[in-house]
């Protein structure tokens, strides 16, 4: 049991972001793994109507990111923003109708060199205030969490409060076992091989399969928590024999070809020492009780 | 013998100078775990050409010959997306002025081959013209089949096997199951490669890719590479070995679509050598 973590020698620091707008830069119509043109929108902005805990299908959208999609304008400072933010941090709203209320970060999504946004929950009251260009402050807390019996598992972006509500006494050969909805071989792991593990998503390619309910994964909800197998998160990510990743959902589907919901790297371990054990509930919305599960 | 809509292509200079490496300071983490500082991509790759093997270069994403780029963002994507397999280049400034190289491949930049005592003039910054032919060109007896960066200096060269089912078979080396896929897979089918993650020996061994090739064609399993690259049941995709092995996870050697189609429409057949620098005679 590998329970001993090092969250006392954690720096917390803060990380500032911008709400966003959502941006057209690769033209109006996006074209599908078919060949089918449509109208991509869902990335960046404010989306009042789509919350962690539904459903990553249906929408009619492109990679639609719950609630309010935080980035800094320079490059540099996005950067940190986009590794040093964690899913489970608060945020505070600084600027503009909404300044001071709280929120809380759920995930990370990278678009490949097009923009990396941090994803934010607010409660409905706070949604309604905001407005793109309000600045928002992250209390980045997590980078650098580590476990001292399980040196093959690397964590990147995890609030230490939300590691101790994920994690599980391990029951088999692993160390660390996590909570996961489903287990998905590396050959479902679209765009996002080779980026850095720590401040990224991963695609599963499911945007063109009809085939979800065999996987498992007809009913994935925003939030929830994947694993997948043969495939290594620690640096940059990509596949690798008896590796295991486990992430959370961070944004819808998509039907463009390589594209589908967008793993947060959260946990990998190298060689067997990280466990997955399935839980229909696993869902990192429900362990922080925002999205659907916020309490009014 | 295939027939195509050659005579419709439009044929176009596409203007492009070659580049020069870059490096942004830190390093890369290599599959190993250890930090990677390894040249390999833009520039003039002197000892480094299609023919060569694939695996085994202290190289990062070796890419062999000259990388090319267009002057602006909008022209290198012009170029990118233009450019074909099995195109002319021109060297229109330098030493090598008026020198005829082929295009033999794509990553972030176009990659061209030229013969070795021209390579060794070549230069960053020396400006060049690619003939660019092969936007559009479609297999009029395979309408199933889907053609990708396929030039028609190329496509005349393949061996391909065409039946009277409109089943097409095409020669390659080896083949790629999907889960080695990396980085590409969601990238437009024209943009680059599919970097191929072949970093774990064992695999390597079991694939029996040791002596892969730059050039070598290659079929990629359960691959539809028609409107961006992504994995797909029944699907096919052929491609070519354009650059050597990138030593971080999730990259690796990279691969070019020239073809795409359901595989009763698509099928291979082994062929060891069947390897683009040999049959462009370039090597």
């Amino acid at each position: 049991m590998a329970d001993r973590d090092n969250a006392d020698l954690l720096v917390e620091t803060r990380v500032m972001g911008q709400v966003t707008s959502p941006e057209l830069s690769g033209g109006v119509y996006a074209v599908d793994s078919s060949g089918l043109p449509f109208v991509p929108i869902g990335s960046g902005g404010i989306k009042y109507n789509v919350k962690v805990g539904m459903s990553a299908f249906g929408w009619a959208g492109d990679q639609v990111e719950p609630g309010v999609s935080l980035a800094h304008p320079q490059a540099a400072a996005n950067a940190a923003l986009s590794t040093f933010a964690c899913v489970g941090n608060t945020v505070q709203v600084r600027t503009g109708m909404a300044a001071g209320a709280l929120g809380t970060v759920t995930g990370k999504h990278e678009e490949f060199v097009t923009y990396q946004h941090v994803l934010v929950d607010f409660d409905e009251e706070t949604l309604a205030k905001l407005c793109p260009g309000d600045q928002a402050v992250v209390r980045a807390h997590g980078t650098g969490l580590a476990l001292a019996d399980a040196s093959d598992v690397t964590l990147h972006s995890l609030d230490p409060g939300l590691w101790r509500k994920l994690t599980r006494p391990a029951r088999g050969q692993a160390l660390v076992e996590i909570p996961v909805v489903a287990v998905v071989p590396p050959h479902l792991v679209g765009i996002g091989s080779g980026r850095l593990s720590a401040a990224t998503s991963i695609c599963l390619q499911l945007g063109c399969r009809d085939d979800l309910g065999q996987l498992g994964l007809d009913d994935l909800r925003l939030g929830d928590l994947v694993a997948v197998t043969d495939w290594d998160g620690r640096y940059n990510t990509g596949y690798r024999p008896g590796a295991m990743l486990i992430g959370c959902v961070s944004t819808g589907t998509s039907r463009l070809a390589g594209y589908g919901p967008s793993l947060t790297i959260l946990a990998s371990g190298r060689g067997g020492q990280l466990g997955a054990t399935i839980d229909p509930e696993a869902n990192i919305a429900r362990l922080l009780a925002v999205g659907t599960w916020r309490q009014p | 013998m295939v027939t195509a809509n050659v005579e419709a292509l439009v044929r176009v200079a596409v203007e492009g100078q070659v580049s020069h490496p870059g490096l942004r300071g830190n390093f890369t983490v290599g599959f190993d775990d250890r930090p990677q500082m390894r040249p390999g991509m833009a520039g003039v790759t002197v000892n480094l050409r299609i023919g060569d093997r694939a695996l085994g270069w202290q190289c990062d994403h070796g890419e062999p010959g000259v990388s090319a780029e267009g002057p602006s963002p909008n022209r290198h994507l012009a170029l990118q997306v233009l450019a074909a397999l099995g195109n002319r280049v021109r060297m229109t400034s330098g030493l090598a002025q008026g020198a005829i190289g082929t295009v033999t491949g794509k990553h972030a930049f176009v990659l061209i081959d030229f013969p070795a005592d021209v390579l060794a003039e070549i230069c960053p910054g020396d400006r060049l013209v690619v003939e660019a032919w092969g936007q559009g060109l479609q297999l009029l007896d395979h309408p199933r089949v889907t053609v990708r960066n396929l030039g028609p200096e190329l496509l005349g060269a393949l061996k391909f096997e065409s039946d009277d089912g409109c089943g097409l078979t095409v020669p390659v080396v080896a083949s790629l199951p999907a889960r080695v896929m990396g980085a590409g897979i969601g990238m437009s089918s024209e943009w680059a490669n599919c970097d191929v993650m072949l970093h774990d020996a064992a695999l390597v061994d079991e694939l029996g890719l040791a002596n892969l090739r730059l050039g070598d064609l290659v079929v990629m399993e359960e691959q539809d590479h028609r409107y961006g690259r992504c994995f797909r049941s029944g699907w096919t995709s052929v491609g070519v070995v354009a650059h050597a092995l990138g030593p971080t996870p999730g990259h690796g050697v990279g691969v070019v679509t020239i073809l795409t189609g359901p595989a009763a429409d698509l099928g291979t057949r082994a062929d060891p050598g069947a390897n683009v620098g040999d049959l462009l005679g370039l090597r």
